[in-house]
């Protein structure tokens, strides 16, 4: 067996698009489920009860179903209950309602993370509560998030290449194309393997600068 | 389509019977081969001179790479690859390979961190008390560091069950390719994949509640 790159490093734009398209579907699958994960996090610490439970449902069952079966279930299952979804559409609400529910555990353990001796200190001091919040939650928060939400970052990052299975054509998607079109489907996912590393590594080392930049300043 | 009133017969049900214990036949094996070769990989890492410093770097490259690289792709790969040496395998063994390949560097990062939460006064008194190498693993170091090791091996190994799922691609007739089957011959989608969902919750959800159990007991142990 010769492998043979060629013909797949010819096309490098297509598949840069490819991953392009990718980290799009990573980055705004995360900061929605960011955003859910908040809001979910701050119910399981400060709403009723009864919210409580629910939060606690949707993170059990979007935790421990695959990902791929719920965009199915969207993707084929919701057309008949009457709500068509884009491939797209249904892609990116699937990875949101599996970021939030993610989210929401490691929001959940960061916020816990912050002993309330030190609020009581904080307030001793005669902090406001912006200011208890911008010195004293903030940076105990980050610091112990920081390593997961990165870890999940990376994970959501290789979880968009079953964006593929519904005719999005991301990175693993065009990889396929190129794969069918050119016979050599070893050697193009060999270099969509390799563009996978690169992508998560700088995806890595950009999330840790920016956390040493915000838990540097003051 | 035909319309979506029929409900599961006998034989629906025994393919997803069938599609249940083959979710849980891959995420199995695959895991406990890989844990077996993680963990050994990971010893090897131990050794800093026996093993020659080249080998060790690949196994450290190994773990990095296969960590970074989608499942799907890793899967796509290994069958593309077995088909083009004209091996004829199953697509079962293929997706089984596959696993192995990603849960070995998973598990083996997993064994190192465990290994390396033993503090490295061990080493040096079991070096003192004149242990070999592999005494000092087997009768200090791997007590110690299991406790440490198994509750996130655990979960990586209910994480990959869902994982599985994408094996259903290359046409492994497990749980998410048994939906699809039902889904085909004209069965309410909602209705199969609303199935599917509850039962790889069945099958996920008791093993994450243990493993959390079994995570709170060995923390408890650790602490006293």
């Amino acid at each position: 067996m010769s492998l043979q790159f060629a013909p797949i490093l010819e096309q490098w734009p297509y598949l840069l698009g490819g991953a392009w398209l990718s980290l799009q579907i990573a980055v705004l699958a995360f900061a929605c489920g960011l955003l859910i994960g908040l809001f979910c996090a701050s119910i399981l610490r400060y709403g009723p009860p009864s919210m409580r439970r629910l939060v606690a449902a949707y993170v059990t069952f979007a935790t421990n179903t695959p990902q791929l079966v719920q965009i199915f279930f969207l993707f084929f299952g919701l057309p008949e209950l009457g709500l068509q979804l884009s491939p797209f559409a249904a892609v990116l609400i699937g990875a949101t309602f599996n970021a939030g529910a993610y989210l929401c555990e490691i929001q959940r353990a960061g916020f816990a993370s912050v002993s309330p001796t030190e609020l009581e200190a904080a307030e001793v001091l005669g902090f406001s509560r912006p200011q208890i919040v911008r010195y004293v939650i903030f940076p105990h928060v980050i610091r112990a998030m920081f390593p997961a939400l990165s870890n999940q970052f990376i994970l959501m990052t290789l979880g968009t290449s079953m964006a593929s299975i519904f005719g999005v054509e991301e990175l693993t998607a065009r990889t396929a194309n190129l794969g069918a079109e050119t016979y050599l489907s070893v050697e193009a996912f060999i270099v969509a393997a390799v563009m996978y590393v690169v992508m998560t590594l700088l995806a890595t080392s950009g999330l840790a600068a920016y956390g040493r930049m915000v838990q540097k300043r003051p | 389509m035909t319309p979506a009133g029929h409900f599961f017969s006998y034989y629906d049900i025994l393919l997803l019977g069938r599609g249940f214990l083959t979710t849980l036949a891959l995420a199995l094996i695959g895991c406990l081969a890989g844990c077996a070769a993680g963990f050994a990989a990971a010893i090897l890492r131990t050794t800093h001179s026996r093993t020659p410093a080249p080998v060790r770097a690949a196994l450290i490259a190994y773990c990095m790479l296969f960590r970074r690289v989608p499942f799907l792709v890793t899967l796509m790969l290994v069958f593309f690859a077995i088909q083009s040496m004209n091996a004829n395998l199953s697509t079962f063994a293929v997706a089984l390979i596959s696993i192995f390949l990603i849960s070995t560097a998973y598990l083996s990062e997993i064994a190192r961190g465990g290994l390396e939460s033993v503090h490295e006064n061990q080493w040096q008194a079991a070096r003192a008390m004149n242990f070999t190498h592999w005494q000092t693993l087997r009768l200090v170091v791997v007590p110690q560091a299991w406790r440490v090791i198994l509750p996130p091996a655990f979960g990586f190994f209910v994480m990959f069950i869902k994982d599985t799922a994408l094996a259903s691609q290359i046409g492994v007739m497990e749980l998410t390719s048994a939906g699809k089957v039902l889904g085909n011959k004209g069965l309410s989608a909602a209705l199969v994949y609303g199935t599917i969902l509850l039962l790889y919750f069945l099958m996920s959800y008791p093993l994450s509640r243990f493993g959390k159990r079994v995570e709170g007991k060995l923390a408890a142990a650790r602490n006293h």
